[in-house]
């Protein structure tokens, strides 16, 4: 396939300069904030190549584990979360880790870090014992890889003492198996993939940072049950009659990571690299003002491709230049300081305002307000809803079922 | 009429972002579609307009009045689906947004290591300008009048707004030197010796006649002097005006004579409506301004002593034979000759080469300028492109054509240069 046309415009001559938006992260220099998240696209050494050329700062090689791990995929593995026609809103997968084990990922460490020194090239990994643990450890780093990714929390079953549940699941395992690891790893960088479905992530991040390991990934797909096809009753993915729970990624997770990487980063001092639901670079921002060092993507380019990262990396340079910023690193944990527990809210007296002029008269606010709010919208002359300030409590239903860009704004008032 | 914000977003998101898009390859300066369009969704609108003015020069002016109709948009694999794409307008929305909000610095050229005299500034000659100063070739663009070339001279206000090109000329106008001169074919020579290659974008502007008796009369009008009198608002139009034409020139043409003033406008044309290759928004705008379409009539004689009375008009019928262009041949009804009364007619049945540079070349049988594949003309080292060289044609079209033959130039320069080094052979 002619690989350069589905990326930049061929022969095309570049016009405008190319923003360096390079940064240090883990004693590592990352060209960019924007890598390839541990998944199939990492899983072959030509896709990981034309991702480098595309522009990707760096990739995390798909888990692998020692030989004579069984990895007995079933197909089709993949599902849509379609959300009212937009497809992939939510992806669904089965998959398990990569069916290439040691031997093929450490050639293909040595082979990425040969044609691309300066690209970050991490390798995930994922045990049972310790010495298998440490086994793989020791010839990733021989081959010269530059970040160990642990994978404490693949949600379709588990190498480790207890399966059927994720070692990040246990605060004591996540602790003595990530020690291991940094033991074995020295100087290269060991980050351990965690996953949101814990009573407190905090403590987990915790046993991570006791651990010695350097960073947390955080944090990977949600267990889900796809759907289920209401004629037949065989739920979603179908595989003769039969189906099983996926791991949910993509945009629909996105607020569930946010908040997984805020609570992680509020309270413990330790990096993190985030992952699951990141497709714009705008949402890169998002992570990293909530605490991420830097971004994965999985299911974004499992969509549309690696030529995505144009768009990352040129939107990225252009809201550097907006916002003044000199570098990503400004962007850093920017949204922390705004975040609290509920308690310490603010309460102030607010309400909805309706701008009137761009109201098109759906209705729709009103509809809201009275069948879930507060029924404090009446219906006004040319369709022009009416709020009433005695009966609105503020709640700002209205305002995010209102089809018009900032035409319903919730304004403060005196109290 | 430029989008919001939020309807840019929500006709982004129906883009699939096809592999190797069809659309990029309709458009002949194949903007890279998809990728300006992934941006204008992701918010970064700044990065689109980037993405089409790395392959488009005049951007604006495309975004306003390019027929997508007949390029970008006939290709969208959408259409399939239900409907195209309004890959225009997303465009236009993105290149008006940066221009409000000022340019993005473009990285600097190479320096310069030749030097390249473009004569005629339209799309073709700034689409090649632009292109050459990209390639570190320092480009003087010789123009009669102010660059802009038919957009800024002749096509009307109501379609594209001065500010619209005023902002891709402003845009350009760092990539070269202007000299406001008529180049004669004596200047030509010695701009071949003071200049290491030369681009010849002198465009048609002449308007065909239609050899018909009455053609000297008082109120008979060829269609560019017209246009271009309305757009310096010089023009006064009489109570009734008949146009002979069929293009989208005539349609531009019969808009105009309504928006003068004219209370009756009818454009007669020898075909049906179906053979009438014109683009919709044009057709549409001529309907609205309330402009009569005589279809299946050809003009015989225009009336009149001193002035003009009327044309004198005959019905066709469509023969089995088609033409060149895969149409029907018209044939005339004889004894179906009626009058249209009117005190102006303005003939649009296409142009010619003005300028009498074009003597200096080898022409094709149709006229124009002719080149090789390499944009070469009969004169060594001077290259030509646009509309003088591929006759009426589009805005981007000579766009690209320019920018092609910016890369031909340069290729020509560097063999010359390895010719003429000492001991080459
Ligand atoms: C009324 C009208 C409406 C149109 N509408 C559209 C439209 O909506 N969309 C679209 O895509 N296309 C449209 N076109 C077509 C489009 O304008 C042309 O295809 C395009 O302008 C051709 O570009 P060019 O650079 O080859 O020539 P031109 O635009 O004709 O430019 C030639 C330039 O050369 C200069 N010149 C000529 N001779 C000399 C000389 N000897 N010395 C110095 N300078 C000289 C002229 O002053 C002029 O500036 C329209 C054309 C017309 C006439
Ligand atoms: C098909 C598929 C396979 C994956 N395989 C792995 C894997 O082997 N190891 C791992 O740590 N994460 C794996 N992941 C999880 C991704 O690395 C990523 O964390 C997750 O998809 C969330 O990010 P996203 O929303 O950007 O897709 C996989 C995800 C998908 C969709
Ligand atoms: S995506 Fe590729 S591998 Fe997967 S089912 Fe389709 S063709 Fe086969």
């Amino acid at each position: 396939m002619d690989e350069t046309k589905s990326n930049t415009t061929p022969g095309e001559l570049p016009l405008y300069p190319q923003r360096d938006l390079s940064y240090e992260f883990l004693g590592l220099r990352f060209e960019n904030p924007f890598i390839l998240a541990a998944a199939p696209s990492t899983d072959n050494l030509e896709m990981v190549r034309r991702a480098f050329r595309a522009g990707w700062a760096g990739a995390i090689l798909k888990t692998t584990s020692v030989e004579g791990t069984r990895v007995d995929l079933a197909y089709p593995m993949m599902t849509t979360f379609t959300h009212e026609g937009k497809r992939l809103f939510g992806m669904g997968n089965i998959d398990l880790i990569s069916e290439h084990h040691i031997d093929k990922v450490e050639a293909n460490v040595r082979q990425l870090k040969k044609e691309f020194p300066g690209k970050i090239v991490g390798a995930s990994i994922m045990a049972g014992k310790k010495e298998d643990w440490q086994s793989l450890v020791v010839r990733l780093t021989k081959a010269g890889v530059d970040l160990i990714e642990c994978s404490f929390s693949c949600p379709q079953g588990n190498i480790g003492e207890n399966p059927g549940k994720m070692l990040a699941q246990s605060i004591s395992a996540t602790e003595t198996t990530a020690r291991w690891v940094k033991e074995a790893a020295g100087r290269v960088p060991v980050s351990i993939k965690i996953t949101p479905h814990v009573t407190d992530i905090v403590d987990v991040a915790n046993a991570v940072k006791r651990s010695g390991a350097d960073a947390l990934t955080a944090s990977n797909s949600i267990q889900a049950l796809m759907g289920v096809d209401i004629r037949s009753f065989v739920p979603y993915p179908q595989l003769q009659g039969r189906s099983s729970y996926s791991g949910l990624t993509g945009p629909a997770i996105k607020p569930i990571t946010l908040r997984t990487i805020a609570e992680i980063a509020r309270h413990v001092e330790i990096p993190i690299l985030g992952t699951g639901g990141a497709s714009t670079w705008s949402d890169a921002v998002e992570f990293m003002a909530v605490g991420a060092g830097v971004v994965q993507y999985c299911t974004a380019v499992m969509h549309r491709g690696f030529r995505i990262i144009d768009d990352l990396t040129s939107g990225m340079a252009h809201y550097l230049d907006e916002m003044h910023f000199g570098s990503v690193t400004d962007i850093h944990r920017k949204a922390l300081p705004h975040l609290a527990d509920h308690d310490a809210l603010p309460r102030h007296t607010v309400r909805s305002t309706i701008h009137e002029p761009l109201c098109i008269g759906c209705e729709a606010c009103y509809l809201a307000c009275f069948d879930g709010a507060h029924m404090a919208i009446d219906r006004g002359p040319g369709r022009v809803p009416k709020v009433d300030w005695n009966r609105c409590v503020g709640c700002g239903l209205c305002q995010h079922v209102c089809p018009v860009d900032g035409c319903i704004e919730m304004t403060l008032h005196e109290n | 009429m430029e989008m919001t914000q939020q309807q840019a977003n929500a006709e982004a998101q129906r883009c699939l972002y096809c592999s190797d898009a069809p659309c990029r390859d309709a458009c002949p300066a194949h903007i890279d579609i998809p990728t300006y369009i992934a941006m204008i969704r992701s918010g970064n609108v700044r990065g689109a307009a980037e993405v089409v003015k790395t392959s488009n020069a005049l951007a604006n002016v495309c975004g306003k009045i390019c027929p997508e109709e007949v390029f970008c948009q006939t290709a969208c694999t959408r259409m399939k689906l239900d409907a195209p794409i309004l890959i225009r307008e997303l465009h236009y929305f993105a290149t008006r947004s940066e221009a409000r909000s000022g340019f993005s610095a473009r990285r600097t050229p190479p320096p310069a290591t030749h030097t390249a005299a473009v004569i005629g500034g339209g799309p073709a000659g700034l689409g090649c300008a632009f292109e050459l100063s990209k390639l570190g070739i320092s480009v003087t663009l010789f123009d009669a009048k102010e660059p802009g070339g038919v957009p800024r001279a002749t096509i009307p206000s109501f379609r594209l707004t001065e500010s619209e090109l005023g902002d891709d000329l402003r845009f350009l106008a760092d990539a070269y030197t202007v000299r406001r001169e008529t180049v004669t074919p004596a200047r030509l020579s010695s701009l071949r010796k003071e200049f290491d290659a030369v681009y010849v974008s002198i465009g048609l502007g002449l308007d065909r006649t239609l050899g018909l008796k009455g053609e000297h009369l008082q109120g008979v009008l060829p269609v560019l002097p017209f246009l271009e009198s309305a757009k310096r608002g010089t023009a006064a139009v009489p109570d009734r005006v008949v146009i002979v034409g069929g293009g989208n020139v005539s349609l531009d043409a019969a808009s105009t004579a309504k928006r003068l003033g004219a209370a009756s406008v009818t454009l007669i044309y020898r075909r049906g409506e179906r053979e009438m290759k014109v683009w919709k928004s044009e057709l549409e705008e001529a309907r609205r301004q309330g402009v009569e379409i005589r279809f299946m009539t050809v003009p015989v004689e225009i009336a009149g002593t001193e002035s003009v009375v009327g044309l004198l008009c005959r019905h066709t019928k469509l023969s089995a034979e088609k033409d060149a262009s895969g149409r029907p041949i018209p044939v005339d009804v004889k004894g179906s000759e009626f009058m249209i009364r009117a005190e102006c007619v303005i003939i649009a049945v296409g142009q010619v080469i003005g300028s009498d540079l074009a003597r200096e070349f080898k022409l094709t049988k149709k006229g124009y300028i002719a080149v090789n594949g390499e944009f070469q003309t009969s004169v060594r080292g001077v290259f030509a492109g646009g509309d003088a060289v591929a006759g009426e044609g589009t805005i981007v079209q000579s766009v690209a054509h320019g920018k092609l033959a910016a890369r031909a130039m340069q290729r020509f320069l560097h063999d010359t240069r390895r010719a003429s080094r000492p001991g080459h052979v």
